[in-house]
C-alpha cells in the first residue's frame, strides 16, 4: 500500500474518476427527459465519453465502464458487485445521478496494469 | 471507438506476483420502489402495433390487372312481391295489397313517414335553399399561373403501335373522340399492323367504344358537324370512305381506287351545304377532290394545285393541310408539302382561276392551317420550326411569327374561345400554349405531353380540353386552367388592334420593297445608257457600308476600352484595400467609410 512511484499514480483515485463520470453524464443527458427511442444512444454515449476521458488521464489502468439508465416510474433497483483483485492498486467507483424522469448509474472498475 | 494508450513498464516488473485479495460484495445502487411515481404515467391500453409479414422493400409498384367492364342496362318490369304471389295474376296482387294495407304496422309506418315528409315540404316551402343566390356576381379572374393537367390517356390497344395522325371531337358536347391511326413512315409498317381506327368515349380509356375498320389505314377522320353519326375518313391508299356509327364498323361506302387520290389523303373537311353530305379532300398527289357521300362513285369536282395555273399535274404541289371556314364557303386554302400556301376560290369560272394566290409559307411542309375563329382574315400556319400568323391581304410575308424552335412543329390550332391563344405541338413531345397578348417570345405554357413526338392536336369546342395524339398512338387529354379558356376583358379589341398593327407594318414594308425594286429597275434601264452611274451608285453604297462598319467597330473598341479601364480600377482598389487591411487591422471602421 505504500508503493508510490514518483511522478506517476499507480493507485485508483476515486475522486478523479467520479468527476469524469459526472461530466460525461451531464454532457449526454443533462437536461433531457426520458425518451425510449433515445435511451440506447444515451447509454452508449455515456460509456464512450467516460472511457475516453479516463484514458486521457494517462494512468496505467484497465477500465471497465457500465451504465444503466432507468425511467422513474416507481420501480426499485438494487445492484451489487464483488471483486477479487489487488486491493492496493485497483478500485471501483459508482456514481448515481438522477433528474426528474430518470436515474443513471455508472460504474467504473479500474485494474492496474 | 479508437482509443490508444501507450504505457511503459520496467522489465523487472514483468511477471510480478499478483497479490490478489477478495473484496466482498458491495452494494452500488439501492433505489427504493416508489409507487407514487406511477401517478406520473397513464396506462395505454390497448397498444397498437402494426406488423406486416412481407418483404421489406425500398420501392415497389403494384398495378392491378385491367378489369374490362361493359355498361349494360336491366329493364326491371315488376318485382318485390313475396314468393307465393304471382305478379301476373291481378287478383292475387290486389288481395295482397288489401291485406297489407290493413296491417297496423303499415298504417303506423305511413303515418310516421308522412310527418317526416311534411316537415321537409314545409321547410322547402319556407325557404328555397337551392335558389341561385349570387346570380349577378361576375366571375373574378383568378391570378393563378396557367396550367394544364392530364385527365385521360388512351392507348392504342394493338400490339404494334401506330401514330395517332388525326383527331376529331364528337360534334355535340365532345363526349367522344375519333382517332385515326396509321403509320406514316414510308414502308415502315410491318404486315401485321392493324388497320383499325377507334372512337373513344372520353370517360372510358380502357376500351374504345367503336372500332372503325377501313380497308387501308386511315390518315384522317372527321365527324360530320351536322350529323353526329357520320364520319368520313381518308385512307393511306388514297381512297375516301364514310362510316355510319349506327351501322357498325365497316364503311358504308368507299370511293373507287381509280377515282381517288394517288397518295395518302392527308386531310378531309366537311363542307357547309344544304344536304350536309359534301366534303373535300387533299393529298400529296397534287389534287383536291370534292365528294358527295351519297355518291362516292366519283368526285364531284377536281382541282389540280398547279401554281402556274396550267393544271399540269406534274408541276402540282402536294397538299398536306386544308382550311375551310363555314362562314366563307367559297374560299378555302391548302397548305402544301413544298411549304407554300395556296388560297383558292371554289366558285371561279375557269379551273385556272380557282387558284387565287400563293403565300410563301414555310421551309417545309405546312402541317396545319387554320383561320382565327374571331378574325377570319388572319390565319395560323405551322410548319418547319416556327408557327406563323398571316393576313390574307399581305401576300409576301407573314405578319407575326414565333421564334425558331429546337424541334419541328407538327400541328397547331387556334383556341375556339380566345382569339389570342393558339396551341402548337412539337416533335419532342411538348404542347405549347401561346397567348399572344401576354407574351410573344415564348409560349405561355409548355407542357411535356409524352416522351415521343406529338403528331396531332385538337381542341374541344369549349376550348378547355385539348387532345394530343402521339407517335405510338397514345392520345392524351389535357384540361387547361380557366385562365386559358375564358376570354379576358377587351381581348377582342386588343387582338384586332395587334393584327391590324402588324398588317400595316407589313404593308408598309411591302410598299417600300416595291418602291426599291421599281427604283432598281429604272436605274438599270438608265444604266444601259450610262454605264458609270450605276457604278457610282455602287461606289456610294460601298462607301456607306464602309462608313457604317468603321463607326460600328469604333463604338465596340470604345466600349471595350472603358470596360478594361473599369476592371483595372477595380483591381487597383481591391489591392489597396487588402494592403490597408493587412497593415492596420484596427482601422477597419475608417476603411469602411472610405
Amino acid at each position: 500500500m505504500d508503493d508510490f512511484q514518483a511522478g506517476e499514480e499507480t493507485t485508483f483515485v476515486v475522486d478523479d474518476v467520479s468527476t469524469v463520470i459526472k461530466e460525461s453524464i451531464e454532457n449526454t443527458i443533462g437536461g433531457n427527459a426520458y425518451q425510449h427511442n433515445k435511451v440506447n444512444q444515451w447509454t452508449s454515449n455515456v460509456v464512450e465519453q467516460c472511457l475516453n476521458q479516463l484514458t486521457k488521464l494517462g494512468r496505467p489502468f484497465k477500465y471497465i465502464v457500465t451504465a444503466v439508465i432507468m425511467q422513474k416510474n416507481g420501480a426499485g433497483l438494487h445492484t451489487a458487485s464483488s471483486c477479487y483483485w489487488d486491493n492496493s492498486t485497483d478500485g471501483s467507483c459508482t456514481l448515481r445521478w438522477e433528474n426528474k424522469s430518470m436515474y443513471c448509474i455508472v460504474s467504473v472498475f479500474g485494474l492496474a496494469i | 471507438m479508437e482509443i490508444v494508450y501507450v504505457y511503459t513498464k520496467k522489465r523487472s516488473e514483468f511477471g510480478r506476483q499478483c497479490n490478489f485479495s477478495d473484496r466482498p460484495a458491495e452494494l452500488h445502487v439501492d433505489v427504493v420502489p416508489d409507487p407514487t411515481l406511477t401517478t406520473e404515467f397513464i396506462e395505454r391500453n390497448p397498444c397498437d402495433t402494426a406488423i406486416q409479414c412481407t418483404q421489406e422493400m425500398s420501392e415497389h409498384e403494384v398495378n392491378t390487372e385491367r378489369f374490362e367492364t361493359e355498361s349494360r342496362g336491366i329493364n326491371h318490369v315488376e318485382g318485390g312481391w313475396p314468393k307465393d304471389i304471382n305478379p301476373a295474376e291481378v287478383e292475387q296482387t290486389i288481395r295482397f295489397r288489401k291485406k297489407v294495407e290493413k296491417e297496423e304496422h303499415y298504417i303506423n309506418t305511413v303515418q310516421q313517414l308522412g310527418s317526416v315528409m311534411e316537415h321537409c315540404i314545409k321547410q322547402n316551402n319556407a325557404i328555397d335553399i337551392y335558389e341561385e343566390y349570387f346570380d349577378n356576381m361576375e366571375v373574378e379572374s383568378a391570378e393563378e399561373p396557367p396550367s394544364a393537367k392530364t385527365i385521360n390517356v388512351f392507348r392504342d390497344p394493338n400490339e404494334i403501335k401506330r401514330t395517332a395522325t388525326s383527331l376529331s371531337w364528337y360534334p355535340d358536347g365532345g363526349k367522344k373522340l375519333a382517332v385515326a391511326y396509321s403509320n406514316l413512315e414510308f414502308q415502315r409498317s410491318s404486315p401485321d399492323t392493324s388497320f383499325d381506327s377507334y372512337i373513344w368515349d372520353i370517360e372510358n380509356p380502357n376500351k374504345p367504344e367503336l372500332t372503325v375498320k377501313p380497308v387501308s389505314p386511315l390518315v384522317c377522320l372527321e365527324y360530320n358537324p351536322k350529323d353526329s353519326h357520320i364520319l368520313v375518313g381518308g385512307c393511306y391508299n388514297g381512297q375516301i370512305a364514310f362510316w355510319d356509327t349506327r351501322k357498325g364498323s365497316h364503311p358504308v361506302e368507299m370511293s373507287p381506287i381509280e377515282q381517288s387520290h394517288r397518295d395518302p389523303v392527308y386531310k378531309t373537311i366537311w363542307l357547309q351545304s344544304k344536304t350536309g353530305t359534301e366534303c373535300f379532300s387533299s393529298s400529296t398527289d397534287g389534287q383536291v377532290l370534292w365528294w358527295d357521300i351519297r355518291k362516292l362513285g366519283e368526285p364531284t369536282e377536281k382541282l389540280v394545285l398547279d401554281p402556274t395555273r396550267k393544271l399540269n399535274i406534274d408541276n402540282a404541289l402536294g397538299g398536306i393541310s386544308l382550311e375551310y371556314e363555314p362562314t366563307m364557303p367559297t374560299k378555302f386554302m391548302v397548305g402544301t408539302e413544298q411549304g407554300s400556301i395556296v388560297s383558292c376560290n371554289r366558285k371561279a369560272k375557269t379551273p385556272a382561276e380557282k387558284i387565287v394566290c400563293l403565300y410563301p409559307g414555310h421551309y417545309g411542309p405546312v402541317y396545319s392551317l387554320q383561320r382565327n375563329p374571331f378574325f377570319p382574315k388572319n390565319f395560323l400556319t405551322v410548319g418547319d420550326w416556327t408557327a406563323r400568323i398571316w393576313s390574307e391581304d399581305i401576300r409576301e410575308a407573314c405578319i407575326m411569327w414565333t421564334k425558331y424552335h429546337m424541334s419541328y412543329l407538327t400541328d397547331g390550332t387556334w383556341s375556339p374561345v380566345r382569339p389570342a391563344v393558339f396551341f402548337t405541338t412539337k416533335m419532342d413531345g411538348t404542347l405549347d400554349v401561346w397567348d399572344y397578348l401576354f407574351k410573344q417570345n415564348d409560349p405561355t405554357l409548355s407542357i411535356q405531353v409524352c416522351d415521343e413526338a406529338v403528331h396531332s392536336l385538337r381542341v374541344q369546342d369549349n376550348g378547355r380540353i385539348v387532345a394530343c395524339g402521339s407517335h405510338s398512338g397514345t392520345t392524351t387529354l389535357l384540361e387547361l386552367s380557366s385562365g386559358l379558356c375564358t376570354m379576358q376583358k377587351n381581348e377582342k379589341n386588343l387582338v384586332s388592334g395587334m393584327f391590324e398593327r402588324e398588317t400595316k407594318r407589313e404593308k408598309i414594308l411591302e410598299a417600300r420593297h416595291r418602291e426599291m425594286r421599281l427604283k432598281e429597275r429604272t436605274q438599270s434601264q438608265q444604266g444601259a445608257r450610262q454605264d458609270e452611274e450605276p457604278r457610282a451608285e455602287d461606289d456610294e453604297e460601298k462607301e456607306l457600308i464602309e462608313k457604317a462598319e468603321k463607326e460600328f467597330l469604333r463604338a465596340i473598341e470604345a466600349e471595350k476600352k472603358s470596360l478594361e479601364g473599369r476592371q483595372v480600377e477595380e483591381i487597383e482598389e481591391k489591392e489597396k484595400a487588402s494592403e490597408e487591411e493587412s497593415e492596420k487591422p484596427a482601422d477597419d471602421p475608417q476603411q469602411a467609410e472610405d
